[in-house]
């Protein structure tokens, strides 16, 4: 059996690919990748993925569009353009809120997204090959680091013994 | 996690993971029956008169529709506002649903979102053209000029801007970051050839990789966490375009929630005109269950009852507030020139909803289809009333007028009708209707092939 | 499962002594002080409010939450479900205004002619004014009292029967707590400013209600929690109702500030006069009130931890309970004792000798029966609920 870079472990159920995670990580395997059709509950905390930044990023953001938001508004009508509209002073800050708000919802939404983009590294790209066209099916994979050819498929096979999979390879 | 025996399954027929998949996609691969024919023809004709007479509008001027100097709104905002609030139940599906922990969403959310895009589209043309110079639209945005000028952040017109802006915006968004893994489904079942490259370029390279899933999910929370009060927000802003005036039946403080409570009931019922129709039309009753349409009746009964009791509120506190304008308001709209439109109004979106607490009623899709044609119709005359009876008789009664629509505005308001129809007719060719992934991520729980417990510890 | 919640002497006598010390400063604030009538009873108003509002938005948490076939809330309902049992010593406390109704009510002890409030009169008059307050509790009191019955029942014998009259009941409480939470508002809040109106009024009071009901019901869990009860009630309840009380705090500010810029825009003199009056006269409280129940609640829950944490939480829930509080001073008091108010003893006191009250209240009622329901088909859903 050629060593290759990575070993790969089907599973047609979370269940017992849950499982194998489990064992995976007591014998001290490297996992490389999940990939599942659906997000697994329970699958990131088990895979110890530190929390994701991107609500940090959405509030930075968010608080960012309120300032620029309501300043621009503000100087607008007290420094640029001055006009009495309705018998209101220059400074009328319950009339700023509004765009204000829509300003942080903006530019929070925008550089969430954006960063889930750039973090995932998901991009338009014609040509993309996916690593088996079944897991957006029904097809669950675990990817095992076998760079310095430390383990063997049988291994595996035998660590994850009692649990259903489909396929190791 | 357990769900309770008495709960309805959501999802029936004992599917699989792969059963998902093609229940759901299977539809849009084959070849589209008679009746998706036939009814994108309907709409496209709509839309192509609808087209038309926008050409007509801007060429010849809004002089070719009905609106006089007393009445200065009428159909157009009418239209605007009706279009925006049925967009809301998109993002309320969406959004606040997924905050609620709500399962049964998964079903119709995608949809739902399509349906905000499109009916927020359908709304942006009335603001534009009612503009009479709407080549010149693009004054209503903030930009450096040479006059030295910028827009009224005064105006709830300005604040409409920025709102429906967001609004548009953010829902695209939402949906879009939604679709993306169902994308790289579909972009797997085809095997080669041009639609293969291209939902290749528009799934982004998805790959079901868990870190990016576990992004994904948060990005999503995050974006319902922000679209929730972004609802509230857009028609609250659009309601103080009316609210922050002195016209009696305009300037009342209920508006901004009342609105809202309206947008969700009417987009409610717009979605389930919708998935009446396409559940069975695309063979998808196993997911779009009679639970689910129950479940949307409930939200129906319970915002059809709020803009009731704002109604109430509103004849109560007209009375009580002594001021004799109000009075007038109320009696004219109930007695007066357009007392046809009110009771309508009325009627349909009181007394009709309120039918929905039977049980066999809530249940049945018959009747269910025909009551959300109805209360589109009653939210329709709703804004109607509000606007044209306010305005064509305030404060000084030489100024006293009524008000008639012309051909061109009617043509308008169907051509947005043809351009949203086509819209969702294609949309249902080109994208999955229902959220594959947020369907297989429940099916364990909320399907009718309930695990075992001892699955379950598979945690 | 079976655990019950024990009224210990040693809750019951520090109750006591609260309630006695409460009496007793605001009999000894009023002796020294002096204050006016008006006041007094404002007080006496403020204090009937505020701890009406905690039971009745107790009532409907419960209400929404079975009709909407939640399950997370059913490990904690009996909580809600003792608070709901204040409505009848709520009754009798408002019936009490009887006395004192015309200090702070002007409209029913105005002498001479007013050409706005003649037009209101016929709302506007105590008899009615009081066949509606009977007719209120009588519907509130009632409808939650056949909720409760089927709850008892329920844990008394496994019959489905009782879970669907249940939600049967909570529908109707919902329908009439809509429309009595309105009228009721406008009657013994609004009217104190009688020349003034205001449509969004009933659902700004009502939304504050609910907000300051579940900051109780967090300091409730958290309480019983210390004392070694609920020991299944975990993060993730925790959670959802951190979430109820972040989102219900935002939408409470939504509407007060949609109240506040439509007046402040369309600048009708006969609305205006409302919030000048408290902004002139009462500027630091009107607005410290949203600092209170928006900034810090929106700050201080945003981030996911901080919802999970339930001594966080109850921290959080103990300042808006200050907060709501607030905001029925600033409603009240302008309108009512005017000129006169200040926050003194007599206020500090009366709302302790009334929180003594409210929680012997709660405390009796969750004493009678299990801390769970057992037998409720959506319990096995909750205890396992994961968020």
């Amino acid at each position: 059996m050629e060593n290759k870079r990575y070993i790969s472990v089907y599973f047609d159920d979370e269940v017992p690919l849950l499982q194998a995670v489990r064992k995976l990580i007591e014998k001290k395997e490297t996992i490389l990748d999940v990939m599942t059709p659906f997000p697994v509950h329970g699958l990131d905390k088990t895979l110890s993925m530190k929390r994701s930044r991107i609500p940090l990023v959405g509030f930075i953001f968010g608080a960012l569009g309120a300032i620029l938001g309501f300043g621009f508004q503000a100087w607008v009508f007290t420094v640029s353009y001055p006009l009495v509209i309705g018998g209101k002073p220059f400074f009328a800050v319950p009339s700023f809120i509004p765009v204000t708000f829509e300003c942080t919802v903006l530019f929070a939404a925008i550089a969430m997204v954006t960063a889930m983009l750039i973090k995932s590294k998901l991009k338009p790209d014609k040509s993309f090959v996916a690593f088996d066209e079944r897991i957006s099916d029904d097809v669950f994979v675990i990817l095992i680091d076998n760079e310095n050819g430390k383990t063997t498929p049988e291994n595996i096979k035998s660590t994850l013994a009692g649990i259903q999979t489909v396929e190791i390879k | 996690m357990i769900q309770s025996p008495i709960r309805i399954p959501l999802i029936k027929g004992r599917k699989t993971y792969r059963n998902v998949t093609f229940d759901i996609l299977d539809p849009m691969m084959n070849r589209p029956g008679k009746f998706w024919y036939l009814g994108i023809s309907l709409s496209s004709a709509a839309l192509l008169f609808g087209a038309y007479m926008i050409f007509w509008t801007i060429w010849k001027g809004i002089g070719t529709w009905g609106e006089n100097r007393t009445v200065g709104w009428s159909w157009d905002i009418t239209n605007f506002v009706w279009w925006i609030g049925i967009g809301h139940a998109g993002t309320f599906i969406s959004a606040i649903l997924l905050l609620f922990r709500q399962k049964w969403r998964t079903s119709i959310n995608r949809a739902a979102e399509a349906m905000t895009i499109f009916a927020v589209i359908c709304a942006a043309l009335f603001p534009i053209i009612h503009m009479g110079r709407s080549l010149l639209a693009f004054f209503i945005f903030p930009y450096p000029n040479t006059r030295g000028l910028w827009v009224n952040f005064n105006s709830p017109l300005v604040w409409d801007v920025f709102a429906i802006s967001t609004y548009f915006t953010v829902s695209l968004i939402f949906w879009y970051v939604g679709l993306i893994p169902d994308i790289g489904t579909l972009r797997d079942r085809i095997k080669k050839g041009f639609k293969k490259t291209v939902y290749k370029i528009l799934s982004f390279g998805w790959k079901g990789s868990a870190r990016d899933w576990h992004r994904h999910e948060i990005t999503t929370i995050m974006l319902a966490a922000l679209a929730t009060p972004l609802v509230l927000s857009v028609h609250s802003i659009v309601s103080m375009d009316f609210a922050t005036s002195i016209i009696p039946g305009w300037h009342t403080t209920i508006f901004p929630p009342y609105f809202v409570a309206g947008a969700i009931f009417s987009g409610f019922a717009m979605v389930l005109t919708l998935m009446i129709i396409t559940r069975k039309a695309m063979n998808l009753e196993d997911y779009i269950t009679v639970s689910h349409v129950e479940n949307m009746n409930k939200i129906i009964i319970a915002t059809g009852s709020i803009v009731g009791l704002a109604y109430i509120t509103e004849m109560f506190i007209s009375w009580y507030s002594g001021v004799e304008y109000e009075h007038f308001a109320l009696v004219n709209r109930a007695t007066g020139p357009y007392w046809w439109a009110y009771w309508i109004m009325m009627t349909f979106n009181v007394i009709s909803p309120q039918l929905l607490w039977i049980k066999k009623l809530r249940t049945n899709l018959l009747f269910t289809f025909i009551l959300s044609v109805v209360i589109n119709i009653g939210m329709w005359f709703e804004r109607f009333v509000i606007i044209v009876t306010s305005l064509h008789r305030d404060f000084l009664p030489s100024s006293w007028t009524m008000y008639k629509p012309t051909i061109v505005e009617i043509g308008l308001f169907l051509g947005t009708l043809g351009f949203f129809f086509t819209a969702f007719f294609i949309f249902i060719r080109v994208f999955p209707v229902i959220a594959i992934s947020e369907v297989k991520s429940v099916l364990k729980l909320a399907g009718d092939n309930k695990p075992k417990k001892e699955d379950n510890d598979g945690k | 499962m079976d655990e019950q919640f024990k009224f210990k002497k040693l809750y019951r006598n520090i109750l006591l002594m609260i309630m006695t010390g409460g009496l007793l400063f605001s009999l000894a604030a009023i002796i020294i002080f002096k204050p006016g009538a008006s006041r007094i009873w404002a007080n006496v108003l403020l204090n009937n409010q505020y701890f009406l509002g905690i039971a009745l938005g107790a009532a409907f948490f419960l209400a929404v939450h079975r009709i909407a076939w939640s399950g997370w809330h059913t490990v904690l309902q009996r909580l809600p479900e003792s608070m709901t049992t204040y409505l009848p010593v709520a009754f009798i406390l408002m019936l009490l205004m009887y006395f004192g109704m015309h200090h702070v009510y002007h409209w029913s002890s105005f002498e001479g002619y007013d050409a706005v409030l003649e037009g209101k009169k016929a709302w506007l008059n105590v008899p009615f004014f009081f066949i509606r307050l009977v007719f209120y509790f009588i519907g509130w009191i009632a409808l939650t009292w056949l909720m409760k019955k089927n709850s008892s029942a329920l844990m008394n014998k496994s019959d489905i029967t009782f879970h669907n009259r249940r939600k049967i009941f909570a529908g109707l409480f919902l329908v009439f707590f809509a429309i009595t939470v309105s009228t009721s508002s406008w009657d013994w809040i609004m009217s104190l400013d009688a020349h003034w109106y205001s449509t969004i009024f009933g659902w700004y009071v009502f939304i504050g209600m609910f907000v300051t009901s579940l900051s109780f019901i967090i300091l409730l869990v958290w309480f019983l929690k210390r004392a070694g009860y609920l020991k299944y009630i975990r993060p993730d309840h925790v959670h959802d109702l951190s979430i109820l009380l972040f989102s219900f705090s935002i939408f409470w500010t939504y509407l007060w500030f949609s109240q506040y810029l439509l007046i402040w825009y369309s600048h009708i003199p006969e609305e205006t006069t409302y919030f000048i009056r408290r902004i002139e006269n009462f500027k630091v409280i009107f607005f410290i009130n949203p600092f209170l129940n928006f900034i810090i609640p929106f700050f201080a829950l945003i981030s996911l931890r901080s919802k999970r944490n339930l001594d966080w939480v109850a921290i959080v829930a103990s300042i808006l309970l200050i907060g709501h509080w607030i905001d029925y001073y600033q409603m009240i008091m302008p309108a009512s004792a005017g000129g006169q108010s200040v926050i003194g003893l007599l206020e500090v006191s009366m709302t302790v000798f009334y929180t003594a009250i409210f929680i012997f209240v709660v405390f009796k009622s969750l004493s009678k029966g299990p801390l769970v329901v057992k037998n409720d088909p959506f319990l096995e859903e909750s205890l396992n609920y994961e968020s």
